[in-house]
């Protein structure tokens, strides 16, 4: 029995998994193997951490501001509407 | 007008700006979350709201837009916990069979991935690039999107997701899996695969 062999389709499920969790030993010794020798996997794992890093950079800057469209005039008068009319005396215009 | 301050020093809060000021980034923010329009103006609105009630709370320790966004936070893990509840069970069976079909019988790729070119450029060029990405998001059931959002761009544990989508430990883990890979998948179509330099 050789539980440190892994396929492409167990070393992708894998390589997420070490992203969320620690994994036994023997596993990260079978990835490290597979991947030593796996062009494919290798390209998956560095590929997903590319897009955990481009996400975290993003996320930082709040460039999310740029891919959404603004909030409507009605839409926002409404919300205003609402912080006028929730009765709190903290809102005075 | 009523502002707090503490000591002239900290930040003040100014609800009657709110709107104006933060508006837009909080429905963003909530919208690349809950993909869902209504919902997003909702939860913002609910923020608001919720936040000129607890003013006091307001220590300054952060910025207005801080606050405002940490409020907005729990506002829409309440939101995926309530829809947790109503325990929907959408596409999951469709994003296994994506899976699997990557993968011929002995678990090799079929089409592996192909090599990105991830200099520099690609991020000079990043408000594309992240339209396609948040796009490619977007394209994930709101079930797997879900546990991606709340693990990449809020990083929750895999405990803490588990309790606010009321699912295992396990199914957490195949969920992030199944995001990851289709998502790696999109951007390869979408971005890298499209542009002259983009595969090597």
């Amino acid at each position: 029995m050789r539980p440190w062999i892994f396929n492409c389709r167990e070393v992708t499920r894998l390589v997420s998994e070490s992203l969320d969790r620690e994994l036994p030993l023997y596993q990260r010794i079978g990835i490290r193997l597979h991947l030593s020798m796996c062009r494919f996997c290798s390209r998956y794992r560095k590929q997903l951490l590319f897009i955990k890093e481009a996400i975290a950079r993003c996320d930082e800057k709040n460039c999310s501001e740029e891919i959404f469209e603004p909030l409507s005039d009605e839409v926002r008068e409404r919300m205003k509407q609402a912080l006028a009319h929730s009765g709190d005396s903290n809102f005075t215009e | 007008m009523n502002t707090f301050t503490k000591e002239g020093s900290a930040p003040k809060l100014d609800p009657a700006r709110w709107v104006d000021r933060y508006g837009d980034a909080l429905y963003a923010f909530a919208m690349i979350r809950l993909r869902d329009r209504a919902a997003a103006e909702d939860v913002v609105q609910e923020t608001f709201v919720s936040a000129l009630h607890s003013m006091q709370n307001f220590r300054g320790h952060s910025s207005e837009k801080t606050w405002l966004t940490a409020i907005l936070k729990h506002k829409i893990l309440d939101y995926f916990r309530q829809k947790g509840r109503e325990g929907k069970q959408q596409n999951l069976e469709t994003t296994q069979d994506n899976i699997r079909s990557l993968f011929d019988e002995k678990g090799h790729w079929r089409e592996g991935p192909s090599k990105w070119n991830t200099n520099p450029r690609v991020f000079f060029e990043q408000k594309e690039f992240m339209k396609v990405l948040y796009d490619c998001i977007g394209e994930l059931t709101k079930r797997v999107g879900k546990a991606f959002v709340l693990r990449e761009m809020d990083g929750l544990s895999t405990e803490e997701i588990c309790k606010v989508l009321n699912i295992t430990a396990d199914n957490c883990w195949v969920m992030l899996y199944r995001a990851r890979t289709l998502l790696r998948q999109c951007l390869e179509m979408n971005w890298f695969e499209g542009s002259s330099d983009g595969a090597a």
